[in-house]
């Protein structure tokens, strides 16, 4: 079993490894693509300096607090789209037949699928990520933490992908929802949670779970929960072993294409 | 003893039937209609160790479903599938090891990679260890002639080269069974012939089963022994080649040069297919009548030059599709 995993581990390290090579042959364009997304995050800050000059709290949140939940969302979305970049057009891998070549291999499908490619891109949000924890104030605690949290935020956006973009083994034009959930846990992440009230709460702590995402992460990092600590990891093994069951249970009904193509 | 063993296999696919105009697309959100496309229908088949088999069919037969049923990529409706004793939709990842795949319309490599990278990728795929795979490579090479462009990006090859090194990556890890689904297509008629002679060679070499699907009768003529055609989900004819043409090709082209002008009309056993006065071509049913019989109705003392030939076996094929299309 630890074998299996081991070399699942290298297949993706190579998938991720050469996708990388790819984008660095274009240097100017390697570069540009994580300076600007660097620039992109920062540009959003001046809206909460303005705000923060004329209020000292928003919905609970200090400045200080909101780089951070500022930092999560990047680092979270950073890993997702870096590492599990095809998580995110997977309907698009279903409904044209591009499992197929994975399905021919001795690997796992879904994981093989969603590693083949990277979001240069997402590099800027993870250095952006790692920027706005420096201004927070780095301990290694907090710097363990802080990778922690963005790991397994960045796992628990991939799955929510992969459970509404295996709705394409069902539905066409399924994309849509995939495209629209991934969406609202992004736009909702940099919000200070105490801003929304009632059932838009509610909604942010389950069907739309930025809160384990984001708003937890910072909670236990401005002060150290363990049961709320413990709640993240729970429910980002609940949502993985969710996605693994929705994805193989879809499987059963895909139906495969012969449209041309190429890997590029 | 037979390596794969299809037994009334069967796929449906449900597609949505979709009517013109706004106002039936608006009433299909609401009320969806569909229907049962029957893919492949109850079919059944053995491959033994070693073969060489066609499996043809006109677009839309059900081919590429069956591959892709054998292969573990499709889930059958109906019927059973052993590949190397292997249920391929319970064992995918068991028989991934043993089985290569080339589709000629997917291609599996990275496009910026060299074949040589790519290779080892592959190597590293189905967990052969380093050494193993750099010799496996440096015979591969040899054997398809690599030596050329084995360190050139893949997207600077020809489609010629990158099929070869298709092949080649399906082999690393010396499968027992080989699918290649129309791995000629788009290939010029040289490159194509180099790629026959490449396969036959692997195969005399490996005596690895080749389970091949293809348009191009000239594949199968040149490569397999056997040929299983299918037709509307169905298995039309599983002969052997030699059989095949023993029992259909029951006519002969005669294309006869003449001094003077013959004139002659289709009559029981002799078709006119061409009449240009001087120069004639007839189709003999040769169970009707006999190529002697149709000369003298020519005069041979009339006949400059002359040409007899069998029907092409691109004809027999399409004839057998019709000729099932229709029942």
């Amino acid at each position: 079993m630890l074998m299996v995993v081991k070399n699942q581990l290298k297949i993706s390290w190579l998938s991720i490894k050469y996708a990388l090579i790819r984008e660095m042959l274009n240097k100017t364009t390697f570069l540009t693509n994580i300076i600007f997304m660097v620039l992109n995050n920062a540009s959003f800050i001046v809206q909460w300096i303005i705000l923060y000059s004329l209020k000292d709290n928003v919905g609970g949140y200090t400045f200080k607090q909101v780089l951070l939940l500022w930092g999560i969302a990047s680092g979270t979305y950073g890993v997702a789209h870096f590492f599990f970049k095809k998580a995110f057009s997977l309907s698009d891998t279903i409904n044209t037949g591009k499992l197929d070549s994975y399905l021919v291999q001795p690997k796992n499908v879904l994981i093989s699928a969603i590693t083949t490619d990277i979001d240069t891109s997402a590099l800027g949000d993870m250095i952006y990520a790692y920027i706005t924890l420096f201004i927070y104030g780095v301990t290694l605690p907090n710097f363990l933490l802080f990778t922690f949290f963005c790991i397994i935020g960045g796992i628990f956006l991939t799955s929510i992908s992969i459970i509404l973009s295996s709705l394409s083994f069902w539905f066409s034009k399924s994309d849509i929802i995939a495209d629209t959930g991934n969406g609202l846990m992004t736009n909702f992440a940099t919000y200070p949670d105490g801003i929304f009230k009632g059932i838009v709460k509610i909604l942010l702590f389950t069907l739309i779970p930025v809160g384990i995402v984001n708003y937890i992460p910072v909670r236990v990092m401005v002060s150290f929960n363990l049961g709320s600590f413990l709640i993240v990891i729970m429910a980002t093994i609940f949502i993985v072993i969710l996605a693994f069951l929705v994805f193989y249970k879809g499987l059963k009904k895909y139906s495969s294409s012969n449209l041309m193509m190429a890997k590029i | 003893m037979a390596i794969i063993e299809v037994k009334k296999l069967s796929k449906n696919f449900k597609v949505k039937v979709k009517e013109k105009g706004l106002k039936n697309s608006l009433k299909a959100i609401i009320k969806p209609k569909y229907k049962i496309v029957r893919a492949v229908k109850n079919i059944s088949f053995e491959v033994e160790k070693g073969e060489m088999i066609a499996f043809i069919g006109p677009n839309g037969a059900g081919k590429s479903t069956t591959i892709k049923m054998l292969t573990g990529i499709l889930y059958p409706n109906n019927g059973s599938i052993k590949v190397l004793g292997i249920d391929p939709q319970k064992e995918r990842k068991k028989l991934a090891y043993e089985i290569g795949t080339v589709f000629g319309q997917k291609e599996q490599l990275w496009t910026h990679l060299t074949p040589y990278d790519n290779f080892k990728f592959f190597g590293a795929i189905y967990d052969i260890p380093e050494s193993r795979v750099e010799k496996k490579i440096e015979e591969l090479k040899m054997l398809f002639e690599l030596d050329d462009f084995i360190n050139t990006p893949v997207r600077n090859l020809s489609l010629g080269q990158r099929i070869r090194c298709e092949i080649v990556a399906s082999l690393i890890h010396e499968p027992k069974i080989l699918f290649l689904d129309e791995p000629t297509i788009g290939l010029d008629p040289v490159v194509k012939e180099n790629i026959r002679t490449l396969i036959k060679r692997m195969n005399k070499e490996y005596k690895t089963t080749v389970f091949l699907t293809s348009h191009d009768v000239s594949d199968i003529e040149k490569l397999c022994k056997r040929v299983i055609i299918i037709n509307n989900g169905q298995v039309v004819l599983d002969d052997t080649m030699e059989n095949l043409k023993y029992h259909y090709l029951n006519k002969k082209i005669v294309d006869a040069k003449m001094k003077e002008r013959v004139n002659l009309d289709d009559e029981d056993g002799i078709t006119i297919l061409k009449d240009k006065g001087y120069n004639l071509k007839i189709e003999v049913d040769i169970q009707k009548r006999s190529v002697a019989d149709a000369l003298k109705l020519l005069n041979p003392d009339n006949i400059i030059d002359i040409n007899i030939s069998n029907v092409p076996l691109e004809d027999i094929i399409s004839d057998i599709y019709k000729k099932e299309g229709k029942e």
